[in-house]
C-alpha cells in the first residue's frame, strides 16, 4: 500500500482550512450488497434518465410537458367538483379516455430513453460486466418502464379518485362506498402502464436510435388503430371482428366499459367480443413483450 | 507492501493465490475454434494478455468475466467460479472494454459513482469512491462536465475509473492505449502501472503492443489462434545460453572471419542491436579468450561483451513459430 494510503485520515481538528493533503488510493471495506443494490440502482437511473434529471435542461422539457398535461385537467375536474358538486364534469372512462393519447405519447417519447441509449452509446459491455445477470438488466428497465409510465397513468387516477371523495358532504363515507373505484381505476391505470409500456420497450429493443423508435411507436400505432376499427367497422364477416384488438385504445375501452359497467364505443359494440378476451390479449401483450425483450438482450442478440 | 517504480521491476506475486485458474476451457462459435484447452494458473500480478486479432483474447476475457460459458473446462477467477458465480465474479472484477462505451449526456461523476452501485456499492459510499477515483486518474477537475466534452484521453480515464471505482482484486483492461496519441498513451500506461504497483489491483492487460506488455506488465499469457502459448513472469526470460554480442570497433569482417577461422560460428546482430554488433555462439569458456586474442590480434577495441537477453518479441514470436509447426505436424 502507498505511504499515502496507509496514512491516517486527518482529523477534524488536523484538517483546518487551507492544508493540502496528499488523498491517496484507498482501499474500500465497507458492505457491497450485490445484485440487489444494482438492480435497485439500474432501475433508478434509467428512471432518472428518462426524466432527463442530471443531464441538460432540453431533455427535461418533453416530460414536463407531459406531466403538466396529464395532471391540468385532473386539477380543473377536481376543482369543478368542490366548487359545483352536482355538476358532473367527467367520469373515470372520460378521464382515462382523455388522456390516453397522453400516457401513450409518453411511452413514445419518454420510455425509449430507458432502453435505446444503452445499445447507441455501446454502453451495454459495461452494465454485462457488472453485477447482474441479462435477465436482471431487462427486469430493471421493465420495471423502470412500467412504474415510470403509471406515474402518469395511475397516479392521476388515484388523485381523481381522492379529490372526488374528499369534495363529497362526507369524504369519509364516500370513500368507504367508492373503495371499489379505486381498486377498478388502479387495475386499468397499471394495465394501460404495463400495456403501453411493454410495447414501446420491444420497438425501443429492436433499434439505437430514438427518433427512430418514436417515429416507429406513434405512426404504427396510428396506423394499426386506424386499420384495425375500420376493419371492424366495415367488413361484414365473423374472424373480422378480431380486429378490434390491433386497436390498443378500443380494447381499453372496452377493459374500461367493463369494469365501470357503461356502454363502450360503437367499434366495440360492433366487435361484440367476450370482455375476457380483451384482458387476456393485453395479458399476453405484456408476458410476450417482456420475453421479446429478454431476447432481444440474450448473448447473441446484444453486444 | 506499496511497490513503485523504483523497486525491483518484476513484482509478480507468487505467495498470493493465483487470481486466475483456468483448466481445459474450450469454447467453439460454429466449426471456429475461439479457445481451444487453455490450462494455466496466473499469478497476482500485472499480466499482459497477448495476441494478435482473432488470437482469442476478448473470448477468453468474456470467459473469465463469466458473460460467455464454456463448451468445456472450468475456470475461476478470485476464487470464484465463473459459470456459476458469475455475478459475484463481476461484483469483484473491473472491466474497461476496448469499445467506445460511455454515456454522452451524464456527467464523469454520475456515471462513474453509477458503475460503482451496479457493483453492489451503497449510493453515499459510491458518491464517494466515484471523485477519489476520478481524482487518481487525473480529472479530479472535470468530474462535473459532460462526458460528450471530453476528448478521446479523457474518455479512456472515465473508462478506467469505472472499472476500478468498486475497488476489484483484479480489473481487465481491453486494448487501454488504442487510439490515444503519444502523450495519452504514454500517460495511460503510468496510470495502469500504479493500478497495480501502488493500488494492489491485480492487472491484465490485452493489447497486440509488446512494447506496452513490455513496459508495464511481470507476467505474460500469449494467446494465438485460440491456444495457449506461453503463460510465464517477464522476470524469467533469462538469457538465451551460448549466445554473446560483440561490439567492437574496427574492420568487423576481419574479426568475422578470423573466429570463423577457429570454428566458431557468427552472425551479424539485427539491425536494432547496432549495425557493428556480432552474435558469437559460445561453444566453451575458451570462446571468450578467442574473441579478446583475436581483437588484441587485430588492434581492434572490444567495446562490449554482453549475453544475449531473450525479448518479449522472441519469446512471442519463436512460441508461435513453434507451435503453428507443431500443428501443422499434427494435422
Amino acid at each position: 500500500m502507498s505511504d499515502a494510503a496507509n496514512a491516517p485520515a486527518p482529523t477534524a481538528r488536523q484538517a483546518s482550512y487551507g492544508e493540502v493533503f496528499d488523498r491517496g488510493y484507498a482501499h474500500y471495506d465497507g458492505p457491497r450488497e450485490g445484485r440487489r443494490r444494482a438492480v435497485l440502482s439500474l432501475f433508478l437511473y434509467s428512471i432518472k434518465r428518462a426524466m432527463g434529471i442530471r443531464k441538460s435542461w432540453t431533455a427535461k422539457i418533453l416530460p414536463a410537458l407531459l406531466y403538466f398535461s396529464s395532471f391540468v385537467p385532473l386539477i380543473v375536474i377536481i376543482g369543478i367538483a368542490a366548487l359545483a358538486p352536482d355538476f358532473n364534469v367527467a367520469s373515470y372512462i372520460d378521464y382515462f379516455g382523455g388522456i390516453f393519447m397522453i400516457v401513450g405519447i409518453f411511452c413514445a417519447t419518454v420510455i425509449p430513453e430507458i432502453l435505446v441509449p444503452d445499445r447507441r452509446e455501446k454502453t451495454l459491455p459495461l452494465y454485462f460486466a457488472r453485477a447482474i445477470t441479462r435477465f436482471d438488466y431487462v427486469f430493471a428497465k421493465l420495471a423502470a418502464a412500467a412504474v415510470l409510465t403509471m406515474t402518469i397513468s395511475v397516479l392521476p387516477a388515484i388523485i381523481l379518485w381522492l379529490g372526488t371523495q374528499l369534495t363529497a358532504e362526507s369524504p369519509a363515507s364516500a370513500m368507504r362506498e367508492n373503495i371499489g373505484d379505486l381498486g377498478r381505476v388502479v387495475l386499468l391505470g397499471t394495465l394501460i402502464a404495463l400495456t403501453l409500456g411493454t410495447i414501446s420497450l420491444v420497438i425501443s429493443s429492436m433499434t439505437d436510435r430514438k427518433g427512430v423508435a418514436i417515429g416507429v411507436i406513434i405512426i404504427g400505432f396510428l396506423v394499426i388503430t386506424g386499420i384495425s376499427e375500420v376493419a371492424v367497422l366495415e367488413l361484414d364477416m365473423g374472424w373480422s371482428n378480431y380486429f378490434i384488438l390491433g386497436s390498443i385504445q378500443a380494447v381499453f375501452n372496452a377493459i374500461a366499459s367493463s369494469l365501470f359497467d357503461v356502454v363502450p364505443d360503437q367499434e366495440v359494440q360492433e366487435a361484440n367480443l367476450d370482455t375476457w378476451i380483451y384482458f387476456a390479449w393485453v395479458v399476453f401483450i405484456i408476458v410476450a413483450g417482456s420475453l421479446f425483450v429478454r431476447w432481444r438482450y440474450s448473448p447473441r442478440n446484444a453486444s | 507492501m506499496l511497490q513503485t517504480k523504483t523497486d525491483t521491476r518484476r513484482v509478480t506475486d507468487t505467495d498470493a493465490p493465483p487470481v486466475i485458474e483456468v483448466r481445459g476451457i474450450r469454447k467453439t462459435f460454429g466449426s471456429f475454434v475461439a479457445l481451444d484447452g487453455i490450462n494455466m494458473s496466473v499469478p497476482r500480478a500485472s499480466v499482459g494478455l497477448l495476441g494478435a486479432n482473432g488470437a482469442g483474447k476478448t473470448t477468453l476475457i468474456r470467459t473469465l468475466l463469466g458473460l460467455i460459458a464454456p463448451d468445456s473446462g472450468t475456470a475461476t477467477v478470485v476464487g470464484y467460479d465463473t459459470q456459476h458465480e458469475g455475478t459475484k465474479v463481476r461484483e469483484y472484477v473491473g472491466y474497461m472494454p476496448e469499445a467506445e462505451g460511455l454515456p454522452s449526456n451524464t456527467t464523469a461523476a454520475d456515471f462513474v459513482g453509477h458503475m460503482a452501485e451496479m457493483s453492489g456499492i451503497p449510493p453515499r459510499a459510491a458518491r464517494q469512491r466515484a471523485a477519489d477515483v476520478l481524482y487518481q486518474v487525473g480529472l479530479a477537475e472535470e468530474r462535473y462536465r459532460l462526458i460528450k466534452g471530453f476528448s478521446t484521453g479523457m474518455r479512456q480515464r472515465v473508462k478506467l475509473a469505472q472499472a476500478i471505482v468498486h475497488d476489484p482484486k483484479l480489473v481487465f483492461l481491453d486494448e487501454p492505449t488504442a487510439g490515444l496519441d503519444p502523450r495519452g498513451r504514454e500517460e495511460m500506461l503510468e496510470l495502469i502501472e500504479r493500478i497495480y504497483r501502488q493500488l494492489g489491483i491485480a492487472v491484465v492487460v490485452s493489447t497486440h503492443i509488446l512494447e506496452d506488455v513490455e513496459r508495464v506488465c511481470d507476467y505474460v499469457v500469449i494467446l494465438d489462434q485460440g491456444r495457449l502459448i506461453a503463460a510465464q513472469s517477464l522476470g524469467d526470460l533469462g538469457d538465451i545460453g551460448g549466445e554473446v554480442i560483440v561490439h567492437i570497433e574496427g574492420d568487423q569482417e576481419a574479426f568475422r572471419r578470423a573466429l570463423e577461422a577457429q570454428g566458431i560460428t557468427v552472425r551479424e546482430a539485427d539491425l536494432e542491436m547496432g549495425f557493428e554488433e556480432l552474435i558469437v555462439e559460445v561453444e566453451n569458456e575458451s570462446t571468450y579468450d578467442l574473441i579478446r586474442d583475436i581483437a588484441v590480434a587485430q588492434g581492434a577495441l572490444l567495446r562490449s561483451l554482453r549475453g544475449r537477453s531473450r525479448s518479449l518479441e522472441d519469446i512471442y514470436l519463436g512460441n508461435i513459430g513453434a507451435t503453428r509447426e507443431e500443428v501443422g505436424a499434427r494435422e
